[in-house]
């Protein structure tokens, strides 16, 4: 009996009992083999506030104040480089609450996709730190603010102290390690890879933007290329990478490292001698924002000293809620490579400066020529 | 109906002679009646794809300018992916690694239609189910599966050197252009075998019969019979798989590592990072063009391949 065969007699009414049960076993089998995961996606429930974010803060430990008032978390949405993030949004994907950086701040304003954030409405705004909302750029009127800050911390190399034979001082050159061929990873996304590029090329931030600029950065990331296993924007796959000794160094944040430390990997996030890559990240709303409420909410339990805790110790980056350091004493904060003073951080790195939009297209549009291997 | 409703019978047999005069109009017109038909499809082809067809081919001769776009017609953007190397380099690569997983594909899948085909008696319909099982599951799942299997610490690597063939894990397996043509040969199988199966059960049995009296043995009697017979399923199957492969692009973005990108990652990243969105519809516009000419080509040499055997 074939498939044909099966339909005429339906057709004609002559389809027998063991046939039909047989159909029925079949379409239970399938039935029961489609991914659960496509209706726990449908569950979270339409009035819920859209965060759009970096991968690995999507998760409850962020949002226990919003899920206390609200009863659910917020959705999410993920995108692995701030410059995607801005074009899917210019495309007309709307979202509640969104997650630039610094670098990106002032021309994420100048789509005009965004509102001021009525700072009178969050509950945590008075502990923020001043330093981290005071951004070139990011003053609106009425004393209101564009991006809410929330992390901050650095880009650097984690490497397995147990593979990875240090020669000298920790240096972006162990990215450029040729003895460690095709066992390094690197971050996919310009906004990390290219600033680090000029970190290692000796390119002062200040003038990214000249042509010599791009010539050195585009020379010492080519020389970088055939060494890297996986360019890639999901820190997941780095951080099992390290852990299994598939890569034995790799550009990361700080959560990449004090993630494995947690699980007893012998790795360290290195504090290279030309300096990290230092950066502020924070949230700005949707100027249509279909839940403006909830997306107060959303900025508020970021702000949260509740989220401010687990940002510190479970991932290692600084938060913008001053209480939040309170939390830890010296030794442990100065263990987790933060600090209670943010500028003891980001000055000692290298701090991202904004581009202009020319900058970045030209900037991605050559990173990806270089990543693909032209 | 309608006339059932009103308190007046004298509407009736109005509304009856213009249901009349309706269906004495659809009996006539002939191309009226396969419009009518045809309407649901031909409407979400039209707004589905014809119109961002279209859409697609107007931007493809604008330029991108800052956040905007510059729209005075220009042929720039085709220039440029003919000059750069670039785009030649990643469309080649993609017309390569979904021709060899076309290859492949069909190659794998063809002795299964035949088994079904041929050898099994009862119980085919269990058959086709069980052999399109896997392809039930989401396609992402399968390619994260074939990132587990091929990984550094996969099941094919662990396996290995717990039998002790190899000492360090194989490196070549994930993040390579082989990774993507394993995972794409395996993903896409369905589309093979499910074409292959039908053109292979229609091949009247008595043909081969006839082969054997003659003198045929059985790999002649194969090549002679049942290869040309079977050829519209092979060349349906080698269609349904090249064509989607060459412009994948979740396959190669998880397994394909540095040298595995394909165009259809290039074009992603025109609309995404680098927000040249002309330019992605340029690629995408010359990658159809590629696929058609290349289609043409493979139809016309099939075409000559049959008429010979014949």
């Amino acid at each position: 009996m074939d498939v044909v065969d099966q339909l005429g007699a339906m057709r004609e009414g002559k389809l027998s009992r063991r046939a039909f049960t047989k159909g029925l076993m079949a379409a239970g089998v399938g039935l029961t083999t489609v991914p659960l995961a496509a209706r726990r996606a449908r569950a979270s429930a339409d009035d819920q506030a859209t965060f759009f974010t970096w991968g690995g803060y999507d998760i409850p430990e962020l949002f226990q104040p919003y899920e206390a008032s609200n009863g659910a978390l917020p959705n999410f949405s993920i995108f692995g480089g701030s410059e995607e993030a801005l074009t899917k949004m210019r495309g007309g994907f709307v979202v509640d609450v969104a997650h630039p950086c610094n670098s990106g701040m002032p021309r994420w304003v100048q789509t005009g996709l965004f509102q001021p954030i009525d700072v009178s409405r969050l509950s945590n705004w008075p502990d923020v730190m001043p330093e981290l909302s005071n951004l070139p750029g990011n003053d609106a009127e009425g004393g209101n603010i564009w991006m809410a800050p929330f992390d901050w911390g650095q880009t650097s190399v984690t490497y397995r102290t147990d593979m990875f034979e240090l020669e000298g001082e920790e240096s972006w050159d162990m990215l450029w390690d040729a003895r460690y061929g095709g066992r390094l990873g690197s971050l996919a996304s310009g906004g990390d890879a290219w600033w680090c590029g000029a970190i290692k090329a000796g390119v002062p931030f200040d003038q990214i933007a000249t042509d010599e600029a791009f010539d050195a950065i585009s020379a010492i990331l080519r020389e970088q290329r055939p060494l890297i296993r996986v360019y890639t924007d999901d820190t997941t796959t780095l951080e099992q990478a390290l852990s299994s000794g598939e890569m034995v160094a790799a550009m990361t944040w700080n959560s990449s490292a004090v993630l494995l430390q947690a699980e007893g990997i012998p790795v360290k996030f290195a504090r290279p001698k030309e300096g990290a890559l230092t950066w502020v990240c924070g949230v700005m709303v949707h100027k249509d924002a279909p839940n403006l409420d909830r997306a107060y909410d959303v900025i508020d339990s970021l702000l949260s000293v509740e989220s401010g805790r687990f940002m510190i110790n479970d991932y290692g980056y600084g938060h913008s809620n001053a209480r939040s350091f309170d939390e830890f004493d010296e030794q442990t904060l100065a263990n987790l490579g933060s600090s209670k003073t943010p500028s003891d951080i980001l000055d000692a790195g290298h701090f991202q400066i904004p581009q202009s939009q020319d900058w970045e297209t030209r900037m991605n549009e050559l990173f990806e020529q270089i990543k693909a291997g032209f | 109906m309608a006339d059932t409703s009103l308190p007046s019978t004298h509407v009736a047999p109005v509304s009856q002679a213009r249901g009349r005069g309706l269906s004495a109009f659809l009996y006539r017109r002939e191309s009226v009646r396969g419009y009518l038909l045809m309407s649901p499809t031909l409407l979400i082809m039209s707004v589905g794809i014809l119109i961002p067809f279209l859409i697609l081919l107007v931007m493809s001769f604008w330029t991108r300018d800052g956040f905007d776009f510059d729209t005075t017609p220009t042929v720039n953007n085709y220039l440029r992916v003919w000059s750069e190397p670039i785009f030649g380099a990643l469309l080649s690569r993609s017309f390569w690694i979904s021709g060899i997983a076309t290859v492949v594909t069909v190659a794998l899948c063809y002795p299964m239609a035949y088994y079904v085909a041929f050898h099994v008696h009862k119980h085919k319909m269990m058959w086709i189910i069980l052999m399109t099982l896997p392809f039930w599951t989401s396609y992402l799942l399968r390619v994260f599966a074939w990132k587990v299997i091929l990984g550094y610490e996969g099941v094919i690597n662990s396996g290995f050197m717990a039998i002790g063939w190899i000492e360090a894990p194989l490196e070549f397996l994930l993040y390579s252009q082989t990774a993507v043509i394993i995972t794409l040969a395996h993903a896409w199988a369905a589309f093979a075998i499910l074409p292959l199966y039908v053109s292979l059960e229609k091949i009247d049995k008595s043909l081969l019969e006839a082969a054997t009296d003659l003198g045929d043995g059985p790999v002649a009697r194969f090549l002679r019979i049942t290869l040309p017979l079977s050829m519209p399923g092979v060349i349906a199957a080698s269609f349904l798989i090249f064509i989607p492969t060459t412009g994948d692009y979740i396959t190669p973005a998880l397994l394909g590592g540095p040298d595995g990108a394909m165009i259809g990652n290039l074009i992603q990243l025109q609309f995404g990072a680098v927000n040249n969105w002309p330019m992605g519809a340029t690629l995408s516009i010359v990658l159809m063009l590629w696929i058609a000419a290349i289609a043409l080509v493979f139809l016309f040499l099939a075409q000559k391949a049959r008429e010979k055997i014949a």
